[in-house]
């Protein structure tokens, strides 16, 4: 019986080519997005589960507000964990990370490397997490200073051996024994690093609750609720926090410090939330987003539904040809039931061709959707036991799914009618059929409608004036290698021909180092007074290189000996400190040894937005000094490279055996929006991808129209109508269903974009053109297509269609 | 008005030629009423449609009104049809999605005639015929006779100068077949419409004022014929 249904089906498959091309093309290209995103989504959600202790293991999360802005942290105070630990049974283990320090410069050869994914670790790191080892005793590995944990890879890199165990390595001029040789961290983790360095070698003021600097695991008992476990943050504070702040801030109770509008708040996050839900500061690598691990897999299962759609639309369309078989089987008394059977298996086995096409794809894709996903997804993935219980099953369903509605049409047939060959008439219209083509549409259209949006912000972003000009800054990074010769380098590169100015500050308006720190508008250090901002320390040439405007007052100058006491403070400070002219004014704080110093503000910056456009522009001051991590140029040469290949000479010249790392700003910024250019990317294939189905649908629509209506257009050729006449009958009716596509979509992805754009406190306004733009594309497309056959239907000969009687 | 010289029309099948019609050569005058006979496979339609230039031929000549047909573009050769011939069927080939009214309008709507004249122009003929009160009817709702009716009514709206019937009465009973054939020829009389029909009844082929007979696509015998 089942083999009589594969042949019938495979026959029919291969008699109506074009239909089955269609049909199955467009399941491939629906189920290979599936495929994909279903990688995609399987990979966000396995993060950090690897742990043998991940369900217990938790992140301590600080929340402080000083003075106006909100800081979200994900690190706490160093003495925070063994508090935790000593005070509380529940707690099992801790560790800390601190990260603060940076890339390291690790010495290969006579070569100094920057080492990015370094950090110093606690001696617990292995009691909280699971990373085998190869070599050594993680447990132990980190007891003693000047030890350090690498990974395989670390370990080929500078030995060309994994077998590293006791050998040592130099990172920043001092040196480390290799205690432990671990496995390289999976890609599935929120931190990877391939240098735990130990943390006795951290040059820190320990013991200070009130700086957050370390990110710090705990790992809970079992059976322990971790809400009510954060509860106990309070008593903490109590007992620990007040009595430092106490020492040099007017301080008696949290109650009065909350009063005057401050907050500070402790709470864990467990460890498999971090990728998705964290959007706290700092995290190691960029983190997910659930929003669009669900915005994916609605993608994911609308793209699926849309080809489900296609191949219900396309099959009862083309029932016209199988009515005839339905009729003759019927006679022969075949039951309703063996028809459904019978197409469903047949419509099983398009999905499992489809199926087979779509991996092929996906795997031809792959490399691609791995760049624009920044991810390094691989199709094994998809062979463990979760993913293929999941896909085994899919042909099936799908087959199903898409295959029931034609089966209960078809084989609704009566037999007297289809043989009589008069069976036109019965399924001209649909209203079901239409439903699905308006349904498909909206789906094109609501991609349509947030790509251009995507990409009118991102657009925006690249070109709204930001308070400082990123174009054409050469920024060179681990520029304090060049110790004595720093500013003779920068006197060397500003002589180089095309470079205008340039300047020394590690504290750049994209990803740069950053200094949060409270500022006081009077020298009584108390609750109400105080500010948290950036402090940036620059030097005389910043403001020119980086081209802000200086707004009231001046910049700092040479001329001025005592500028070294001066701060510039940006437009944001002097509104939230109430100060209209604010020039000539003191701020208080602390200098880099604790101790309180008085600035007097001589200049005012226009505000220029130091952070990515999804923030306001938070208050901010800078500071003369030294700080030579990074150089940035002005440059304005024609041949960029060339110029970057004599300041590379120059570098040589001056820190032999140091790595010359340089970027532009303009690239660093874009790398701000690396999610929402991805975003975009993403849209915009899914966009086309559901269009290209969508049509794929029309075209079979269309072809199916043309077929049914074959009489009537014949009669109206006869009786004078037109090419056009004709192309327009044909159309007019599908073009209808994507208007009202078009009507439905329009608030759905108005609604959906402006979520999206509530992300950034400086946003483009959503104008009526992009609804326009996405209807008009989406009715051009359908119109070519639907034009291709229409034209071919009206070009026919009436006299064949209306001879055969 | 009608001047077929050496008319071939042939289909290639294998290396060999089928020929459906073979050296036709057929005057017919303004204000005949013609009658083409002959059994299946003859070339009657065939014939028929290539006097509706809806066919062509594979060989041969055709003037219409003093005018060569396959000398001018084919944009002209459909302007020339739409405005002098009307088409009626034997399966009537109404369109079903459309009422009477509608019908009969249609090839109004592919000449460009205004909306208010096509108005006049459709409620004279309902008029004329008795079936204004069929007007919101669609065609399933209307007996054989009825439709093909409409179908004549149709044929009829643009004025034309020549009406082809394909056995206009082949579908319908000996009663109704009466009544058209009599439609027919009160057209032919009283209108001096040319009318060009096809069909296989010798009853209905007497209604005309002259039977042209088709064998195996040669013109047999032609009585009272003009030309040898």
């Amino acid at each position: 019986m089942f083999r009589n249904y594969f042949i019938t089906a495979w026959r029919n498959l291969r008699k109506n080519k074009t239909f089955s091309i269609l049909n199955i093309l467009g399941l491939a290209i629906g189920l290979s997005c599936f495929l994909l995103i279903v990688l995609y989504v399987v990979d966000e959600l396995s993060f950090d589960r690897f742990h043998e202790k991940a369900d217990r293991i938790y992140r301590v999360h600080t929340d402080v507000r000083f003075g106006g802005s909100d800081l979200r942290l994900t690190v706490a105070s160093d003495p925070m964990g063994a508090t935790l630990k000593n005070d509380y049974p529940q707690v099992e283990a801790y560790t800390r990370i601190y990260n603060s320090n940076g890339p390291k410069l690790i010495k290969k050869g006579d070569q100094y490397i920057t080492e990015e994914d370094v950090t110093h670790a606690d001696s617990t790191f292995f009691d909280v997490f699971t990373f085998p080892a190869i070599a050594g005793n993680t447990k132990t590995a980190l007891n003693e200073p000047n030890t350090v944990v690498i990974t395989e890879s670390a370990a080929q890199k500078y030995f060309g051996t994994t077998n590293a165990l006791g050998k040592v390595i130099e990172a920043e001029h001092v040196p480390y024994k290799v205690t432990a040789v671990i496995k390289d961290m999976p890609h599935n983790s929120h931190f990877r690093f391939d240098f735990l360095f130990s943390m006795d070698n951290v040059e820190y003021q320990w013991g200070n609750f009130l700086s957050n600097n370390f990110q710090t695991y705990i790992v809970l008992k079992k059976g322990t609720d971790y809400k009510a476990f954060e509860k106990n943050f309070k008593q903490v504070i109590q007992k620990y926090l007040i009595p430092q702040a106490k020492q040099f801030m007017e301080i008696n109770s949290m109650e009065e410090f909350e009063k005057a509008g401050n907050k500070l708040h402790y709470s864990l996050m467990p460890l498999t939330r971090i990728h998705l839900y964290s959007d706290r500061f700092p995290e190691f690598r960029p983190n997910g987003n659930i929003q669009y691990v669900y915005i994916f897999s609605a993608v994911a299962l609308f793209v699926l539904m849309v080809a489900c759609i296609n191949f219900m639309n396309l099959s009862t369309a083309r029932s016209a040809n199988r009515a005839k078989e339905v009729g003759i089987r019927k006679v022969l008394g075949t039951e309703r039931k063996a028809l459904i059977t019978q197409f469903l298996v047949e419509s099983t086995v398009m999905v499992l061709i489809a199926m087979l096409i779509a991996l092929v794809i996906a795997v031809l894709v792959l490399p691609f959707f791995n760049d624009v996903a920044a991810k390094d997804l691989s199709i094994r993935d998809l062979l463990n036991a979760p993913a293929l219980s999941m896909l085994i099953p899919l042909p099936f369903v799908v087959g199903i799914l898409a295959g029931m509605y034609p089966a209960l049409f078809l084989s609704r047939f009566k037999p007297i009618v289809v043989l009589k060959g008069n069976s036109n008439s019965h399924f001209k219209k649909s209203s079901l059929r239409s439903a699905l083509v308006v349904f498909q549409f909206v789906t094109s259209i609501v991609l349509v409608i947030g790509t251009i949006v995507v990409y009118s912000q991102l657009h925006y972003i690249q070109t709204k004036n930001l308070g400082f000009d990123k174009d054409q800054v050469l920024i060179i990074d681990g520029a304090n290698a060049l110790q004595q010769n720093v500013q003779a380098f920068k006197n060397e590169v500003l002589n180089l021909k095309g470079v205008s100015s340039g300047t020394y500050s590690a504290f750049l308006p994209v990803s740069s180092a950053r200094n949060d720190v409270s500022i006081f508008k009077t020298p009584v250090i108390d609750v109400k007074s105080g500010l948290d901002m950036q402090r940036w320390t620059v030097d005389y040439d910043y403001i020119k290189t980086l081209g802000m405007q200086i707004v009231r007052g001046r910049n700092f100058s040479r001329e001025f000996g005592s500028d070294s006491l001066s701060t510039i403070i940006n437009e944001t400070t002097a509104q939230l400190f109430g100060y209209d002219d604010p020039i000539g004014k003191k701020l208080y704080g602390f200098d880099d040894l604790n101790k309180p110093v008085a600035y007097e503000i001589i200049g005012v910056v226009k505000n220029f937005h130091f952070e990515s456009l999804r923030q306001n522009i938070g208050p901010m001051c800078m500071m003369l000094g030294n700080s030579d991590y990074t150089a940035s140029f002005k440059v304005h040469s024609g041949d960029i490279q060339k110029l970057v290949g004599s300041v590379e000479q120059i570098w040589r010249k001056m820190a032999p055996g140091m790595p010359f790392n340089y970027r532009f700003m303009d690239d660093a910024f874009d790398e701000l929006y690396r999610s929402e250019q991805r975003v975009g990317k993403v849209a915009i294939s899914f966009a086309i991808l559901t269009i290209v189905i969508a049509c794929l649908g029309l075209f079979g629509l269309v072809t199916y129209a043309a077929e049914q209506r074959v009489k009537e257009i014949g009669i109206r050729k006869v009786l004078g109508a037109t090419i056009a006449n004709i192309v327009n009958l044909l159309s007019r009716d599908l073009l209808k269903l994507v208007l009202i596509a078009l009507v439905i979509a329009s608030p759905v992805a108005w609604w959906a974009m402006h979520k999206w754009l509530e992300d950034f406190a400086y946003r483009i306004d959503i104008n009526w053109w992009v609804f326009i733009a996405a209807g008009g594309t989406a009715i051009l497309i359908a119109l070519a297509t639907v034009s291709v056959q229409a034209i071919k239907a009206a070009r026919t000969n009436p006299v064949q269609n209306l001879r055969s009687e | 008005m009608i001047e077929l010289q050496h008319i071939f029309k042939w289909y290639p099948a294998g290396g060999s030629r089928v020929y459906v019609l073979q050296d036709i050569n057929l005057n017919i005058e303004a204000g005949a009423f013609v009658s083409i006979m002959g059994p299946s496979g003859s070339g009657k339609s065939t014939l028929l449609n290539i006097i509706g230039m809806l066919d062509l031929p594979s060989e041969g000549s055709y003037r219409f009104l003093e005018q060569s047909v396959y000398d001018m573009k084919e944009k002209h050769r459909v302007e020339l049809y739409k405005k002098h011939i009307g088409f009626v069927f034997q399966s009537y080939h109404l369109i079903d999605e459309l009422t009477v009214y509608e019908n009969i309008e249609t090839p109004l709507l592919y000449q460009n005639v205004k909306s208010a004249e096509r108005k006049a122009m459709v409620s004279d003929m309902l008029d004329r015929f008795n079936i204004v009160g069929k007007k919101d009817l669609f065609p399933a709702q209307l007996s054989g006779g009825q439709q093909q009716l409409v179908g004549i009514i149709r044929a009829l709206i643009a004025r034309p100068k020549l009406i082809l019937a394909d056995e206009p009465t082949g579908n319908l009973n000996s009663a109704q077949g009466e009544e058209i054939m009599n439609l027919f020829q009160k057209l032919n009389e009283e209108d001096k419409v040319t009318i060009v029909q096809v069909t296989h009844s010798e009853k209905n082929a007497a209604y005309g004022s002259r039977i042209v007979n088709l064998l195996d696509g040669r013109i047999q015998h032609i009585p009272q014929t003009v030309h040898s």
